[in-house]
Parts: C-alpha cells; structure tokens; sequence
C-alpha cells in the first residue's frame, strides 16, 4: 500500500481539482481530506457520512478552584494566556497551548486542565470508494493532530480492505497540518502556478519535502500564463533531478466543471481534464 | 482602525486586496500574515532594511550518573521527552518552549538555548507604507511564534492592513482578533462558498465587523450571491475575472497595476469600512 499526497505551498493551486480527479480515476484506492479547516473535496465526492468520531484537541487551562491571586502562573506562562492574576485572573483560550505548567505552580491548586472538543471526523462511503474527512470547528487549534487521526484511520481501513493507494489532499502553507500530512507518505505531488508568488511558496514547500525524503512529483498548472516563469520552474526542477509530471493549461472548464458538480477528467471539453488523465496515468505506471 | 483581509480557501485573492488598499491608501502599516508562505513584499516591492530573528525556547538535557529526566517526561503535556533510567530522547517538533520541564527536572540538568523559526522583515514603500513580514523557516512548525512577535509591532493609531494566512484554524484567528473590520475575499465557486461559510463562524465567534469582496466574478455560479444577499451580508467589491489579471499579478503585478481606476474603489471600501466601524 502506498500514500500519496497533494500539496502547494501556496493556497488554490488546484490542489482538490487534481485530487478529486485522481480519486474519480483511481480503482482501488482510498480518499483522505487533510485540509481539515476548510475542507472542500467532500464538495465533488458527495459522501454518505458512515461513522462520525468526535475529535478533542489538547487540553487548555480553567479556573477550578478559589483562586488566592498570587501572580505566579502569570508570571510563568510562556503564552501570555494569563492576565490580571493578581485582581481577577482571566485565560485567554486563543492563547493557552495546554502545557499545564499554570496548573503545576498554582500554590492554591485552583487551575485545571480539561480537553473539549474541537472538530469531528467522519468515515463516508462515496461513489469513489471510502473517504476519510473531518470538519475543525472554526478557529480552532490542532489541526495537525486532526489531520494524523485521519491519516491513522484511513490506513486501518487500507489494510483491511487491501486497498492499494491513499490519495491524500493537502492544506495550504508549510505548518503543522501540512507536516502532519506529509509524515510517512510515499510521494508527492507538488501542484505550481507558474507566478512570482507560486514559485516562491513552492521553494519552502519544496524543502520540507525534501527533509523528509519523500520524492516529489511536480504538475505546473496554468501553465500558458506566465512563460518566463515556467521556464524558472522547469531549470529548477532539471537541476535538483525533480520529474515534472504533467502541466495543465489554463482552462475556464474547471471552475465551470466545479458549479456543475463534475469531473474535468469526464469533461471532453476540458483540455485541462485532458492532462489530468495524463499524469494520472504516468503516476500509476511510475508508483503502482 | 485595522483591518484584516482573510479568506478560508486559500488562492482567492486575499494578498492582492490587501496590497491594492494598502497601495491606494499610500499611507499606512502593513503586516502580512501568511508566515508560512509569506507574498506580500514580491506585489508592494517594499525596501527592507531591518531584519529581526523569531527565537523559541527549547530545552537540553545534561545527562550524569544518577540524573533521571522521568519527572520532565511524566510532565510533558506534548511527550517531547521520553526517559528511559538515565537516557532519555527529546522530540524538538512536538516541543512547544513552555518550561515546565526546567521546572519538575532535577535543578541545573535542564537548561534552555534559542532555536531561530524565522524572521520578520521590515521595510518602507513610498509614499509612507511600512511593511513588516513574517516569515516562518521550512521544516519548523512555530507558526504562531512569528505572528506573535508581528502582533506586538501592530500600531493600533495608524490605518492597519493584516494579509491572513489561508484556513479558518488558529493562524487565521491569529490575524484577525485584533481587526476592527475584516474583509473576506472569496470567489464564486462550491469551494469558495463552503470555506466562506466557515470563515464567517470564526468572525462570528470573535464579535467581528466584515464585508466580502468576491474575486474572479463571472466564475462558478450565483450561489454565493445568493448566500450574501440572504443573509444581508454586504458585498464591497466584485472583481471580474480576467487573464489580464492573471498574467499581471503572475509577473508581481497589482491590481492597481492592472487598472489604476481601482484605487478609487479601494478608497470608497476604506471610507465605508470607517463609517461602519465609527
């Protein structure tokens, strides 16, 4: 069984376009939203929610008992979630990180910690095969613990059902959630704009992944809209021997595919369908 | 008054709005962050003169006959430490800095040293925008450590734009607690429109002022229109969509660069934004 998973750097590049694409594509395979706070491939895939798991972040502090104002949690809180120790103390929960040292130092212990939940994740069946997905309630924190939970979850049933593929669809940036989508995986695919901006988030993106050893693929999307800095992407990639596997023209089906509620793979308009059937097919012969 | 430009999908627009008002106000302070995949300073060409490092605390262990480190790893809320009799392993990604290992740890055995997890850049553009940018270094995870240090430099008497990071978790909460207006810059498609959703429960939660400007206008469908008007949510902006726009901004181009008649528009945003915040 192999991992996969799509990634950019920078934000809508096409990451769930391609990823939606490859699962309507894939045979055996099964499908993982790791962008868990603003998920958008249940979206094309139209789940049947079979299980829902409630998810609980770590914990943060509260006020449990009388406290006697001494001052010292505030004075040792590495976060500055604490405030007004000394008159009426107030935690702010946007800032505690939950690290209990509050709690450690309290001389009246008046501070606890509780967990509360934080998100939901669900095991859906689709058209496409099984679909691992969550929903991070909104602002809130550890989304990177989300997105191992799902990952966890989705190679229990890869096991089980001798599946041999997990297509996993990334969240933006370079933090938490996209390491925690990248740990273990067995490539990736590195979806670029062919912009000023594209190629300077897909430098750091390009240097997590190649920390972690994991192989990367590169598809340059909208690939007619900035040739100067194609040809950037193209030296690039020849010169750290990375395999550009595709490049997707600029294409109005897309989003005109996404409002219908259709695949551009399924699209014979499309010509942007077109190559995603393209380097869905290199991929099956290179890594399956 | 400060005001923040978010959005929950990522690629919508949100850095092209907020350097287009910073642009047409010509005088204000500019703070981007997106510190994972900073852009801002590639549109508003700033000249960046200083440089300040974003340290984090992390611990060490001095290992000798007799010193066990079980009290750090009992402890430690994120298993940063394992101890095993008087070895031990510590996980430097899971640590998040809190000290309390150097508090239960045997006196003297745990220090601390700085780690460096990025920097923030500032800088001046003419007329008179100040410019700051996080910018978080790959293979580190202290995303909120740079937008920490970026919100003890937010000059609440100047005019304020804040360019958010994607998503609607704690980075993007990060930029927008201290707004006094955020502007939600999405595009009409089932993407947009569900992360939209969940943007706005954030604002909600946070008692926050904000409008929505939609990019790339002509795409997808009238869903998303649909969803303002029955919700009474104010749409400031339509920008159309147009390769034009594309190819500029592929190049590091602004909106204003584009079309320099959308500096009035931006003007007439700020000008209703201040009316409604008062």
């Amino acid at each position: 069984m192999k991992q996969m998973t799509i990634i950019s750097g920078k934000g809508g590049t096409g990451k769930t376009t391609l990823a939606s694409n490859f699962i309507k594509l894939a045979k055996n395979h099964i499908a993982v939203d790791a962008d868990v706070d603003a998920a958008n491939l249940y979206i094309l895939l139209k789940p049947t929610i079979l299980q829902t798991q409630e998810f609980t972040g770590g914990p943060i502090a509260y006020l449990k008992g009388e406290c006697i104002n001494c001052g010292r949690c505030e004075e040792l809180c590495r976060f500055d979630a604490i405030s007004d120790s000394l008159a009426d103390i107030k935690f702010d929960n946007l800032k505690c990180e939950g690290c209990g040292v509050c709690e450690y130092v309290c001389p009246a212990d008046a501070i606890g910690l509780k967990a509360e939940k934080q998100g939901e994740y669900y095991i859906s069946d689709t058209f496409y095969g099984k679909f691992v997905h969550a929903r991070l309630d909104p602002g809130a924190e550890n989304s990177g613990k989300l997105v191992t939970i799902v990952r966890n979850v989705a190679e229990d049933i890869a096991y089980r059902e001798n599946k041999e593929l997990i297509i996993i669809d990334g969240a933006p940036g370079i933090g938490c959630s996209v390491i925690a989508s990248l740990n273990g995986v067995d490539f990736v695919v590195i979806i670029i704009e062919p912009t000023l901006s594209g190629i300077s988030d897909f430098l750091k993106i390009y240097d997590v992944v190649k920390f972690f050893g994991i192989k990367p693929f590169v598809v340059i999307n909208k690939k007619d809209i900035n040739e100067e800095n194609r040809q950037k992407i193209i030296r690039f990639c020849a010169s750290g021997n990375t395999e550009i596997i595709g490049e997707i023209p600029y294409d109005e089906r897309i989003p005109f595919n996404l409002a219908n509620n259709t695949f551009a793979v399924d699209d014979t308009e499309s010509i942007a369908g077109k190559e995603i059937k393209n380097i869905w097919e290199k991929i099956i012969s290179l890594e399956l | 008054m400060i005001i923040s430009v978010a959005s929950g999908k990522g690629g919508t627009g949100k850095t092209t709005v907020s350097v287009a008002l910073a642009q047409s106000l010509g005088y204000c302070n500019f703070y981007d962050f997106d510190v994972e995949a900073p852009n801002s300073d590639i549109f508003l060409k700033p000249d960046i003169n200083h440089y300040q490092k974003v340290y984090v605390k992390y611990p060490y262990f001095i290992k000798k006959d007799g010193v066990s480190f079980k009290a750090c790893s009992d402890f430690c809320h994120f298993n940063a430490i394992a101890s095993i009799n008087e070895d031990y392993i510590f996980f430097e990604e899971l640590c998040h800095g809190c000290g309390g290992c150097i508090l239960v740890g045997p006196e003297g055995y745990v220090r601390e040293k700085d780690a460096e997890v990025g920097e923030i850049s500032k800088g001046f553009k003419s007329p008179g925008i100040y410019f700051f940018m996080g910018n978080l270094k790959p293979k580190s995870m202290r995303t909120s450590n740079i937008q920490g240090d970026l919100e003890k430099m937010l000059d609440r008497n100047q005019t304020v734009i804040i360019d958010s990071p994607p998503g609607n978790s704690c980075s993007m909460v990060n930029a927008v607690k201290n707004c006094d207006y955020c502007i939600l810059v999405t595009e009409p498609t089932p993407y947009g429109l569900s992360d939209l959703k969940i943007s706005i429960d954030v604002l909600k939660n946070l008692n926050k002022k904000f409008g929505i400007i939609i990019n790339r206008d002509g795409i997808g469908n009238k869903e998303l229109e649909d969803f303002c008007r029955q919700n009474s949510y104010k749409i400031l902006l339509k920008i159309p969509n147009d390769i034009n726009i594309a190819k500029t901004y592929s190049k590091g181009g602004s909106l204003l660069e584009w079309e320099p008649k959308m500096k009035d528009k931006f003007l007439g945003i700020i000008d209703e934004i201040e009316k409604e915040v008062g």
